[in-house]
């Protein structure tokens, strides 16, 4: 079977019918990756049984494939009973996964933090919730603008994972397509260069805003 | 079937998930110290080539990748077995990385560093492989072990292509009896097994070059 061109044009619309909920995954896992990272880094950085709890969690984190992380979610939590839609163990699975990563982001970010600010901080009577919430935070966002941004990208270029869950995303779309007309080559080869100009667009996008906030810091 | 009979199942997929490490290193390394060396170096157009090249590999999600070349490849007449396929697109996946890296190191070093070599009238070749590759390579491994780790994690993708690895395994064990609990915490605990140890391989690196790099600065 021979690649066929008008074909593969022909099919471009179907594809993209899975844009919105690669979009829409994308987002909702970037929340959720970041709110957990942070959960687990604070976590880190409490006393002693808990340190190393979470310490552990995060290398076993980042120490199994996002793969495996998905099946495990999706094979074992209906086996106790839990049945919940493939969309939403699929945001969770990659939030999980993607946190253990932002986790050390934010460690790098905190740590770059002078320590005059806690002690400052301290001294100003601030409780350790508000030296949290509007010390530590706002400075670290700012540190960590451009790594969080490119491990968004990376939430991006996994969403196709969420194809083998049954999550009907731009790769699920490009194979109900070979599934349909039982050619393979050309669906795939459209997910893939669509799949490639939205991942650079949005890394232009992301590098753009970085570019803006480092301007807004720089005095 | 008890929890070590359904680990040790699922280890008969070793082999190819370090065969396709192994071959994927062997794409990886040359690519990212070639590709990294050329963008660094290059100007204008040609610069612009090397830098689609690396994009193309570095920005396309892994899984679009593996699907796009291993159906579409024989559209165009080129027939390749699953695993040379798998091993060439993880390992040019990751090689994109890793080329940044390399450039990042170059591009860290001190210009002192070239010029002096320059100077003492080395070509610049020479400059390059006895002066500035060596001390690049030395900052870039603790990200490169990182990489590896990634690229190990991302063999479980090929199960997708029907290669045999652990991922492949436990899903035939999970298709032989009903016990997905077991079947995937175990595939878990298998991949932490492998990656772990890399990970405190890498830690261990990365602390004692910091180490004697400390050492240099007060010297």
């Amino acid at each position: 079977m021979s690649f066929d061109l008008s074909f593969a044009i022909r099919i471009i619309p179907q594809v993209l019918e899975g844009l919105g909920n690669t979009i829409l995954v994308t987002v909702l896992a970037s929340f959720g990756a970041a709110l957990l990272g942070f959960t687990w880094e604070i976590l880190r950085r409490s006393a002693k049984p808990m340190r190393y709890l979470m310490r552990f969690v995060i290398d076993f984190i980042r120490s199994t494939p996002v793969l495996v992380q998905l099946y495990f979610m999706f094979f074992v939590l209906p086996y106790y009973g839990i049945l919940l839609p493939a969309m939403f163990v699929g945001i969770f699975g990659l939030s999980f996964y993607y946190s253990g990563y932002l986790a050390e982001v934010f460690k790098a970010g905190i740590d770059a933090i002078p320590r005059g600010q806690y002690e400052a901080a301290q001294s100003l009577g601030l409780s350790s919730f508000d030296t949290i919430v509007f010390v530590i935070t706002p400075q670290m966002l700012r540190n960590i603008a451009a790594p969080m941004g490119s491990y968004f990208v990376s939430i991006l270029k996994a969403t196709p994972y969420l194809a083998v869950i049954a999550v009907p995303e731009m790769l699920g779309s490009a194979f109900d397509v070979a599934s349909e007309t039982y050619r393979y080559a050309e669906p795939m080869l459209v997910a893939g260069i669509l799949f490639l100009i939205l991942a650079l667009t949005v890394a232009q996008l992301v590098q753009r805003l970085e570019k803006r906030l480092m301007l807004s810091t720089r005095r | 079937m008890s929890s070590l009979a359904i680990l040790a199942g699922i280890f008969e997929g070793f082999r190819i998930t370090a065969l396709v490490t192994a071959l994927g290193l062997l794409y990886a390394i040359p690519f990212a110290l070639l590709f990294g060396i050329f963008q660094h170096f290059s100007k204008g157009p040609l610069r612009a080539l090397v830098t689609s090249v690396i994009e193309f590999w570095r920005s396309s999600p892994v899984i679009v990748l593996l699907y796009a070349f291993y159906y579409s490849l024989p559209a165009f007449g080129i027939y390749l077995s699953a695993i040379a396929v798998g091993s060439m697109v993880l390992g040019l996946n990751i090689g994109g990385y890793g080329s940044q890296s390399v450039r990042a190191a170059l591009q860290a070093l001190d210009r002192g560093q070239s010029e002096a070599g320059l100077a003492l009238g080395l070509s610049r070749f020479n400059v390059l492989r006895f002066i500035e590759l060596p001390q690049a390579i030395t900052a870039m491994i603790p990200t490169f072990i990182n990489q590896a780790i990634q690229l190990i994690k991302g063999t479980a993708l090929v199960s997708l292509i029907t290669l045999t690895d652990m991922t492949f395994r436990a899903k035939e064990i999970a298709q032989l009896e009903y016990n997905p609990v077991g079947v995937y915490s175990g595939l878990l605990l298998a991949y932490f097994i492998v990656c772990y140890p890399v990970t405190i391989f890498g830690r261990r690196v990365e602390f004692a070059f910091g180490k004697s790099r400390q050492k240099i600065n007060e010297f």
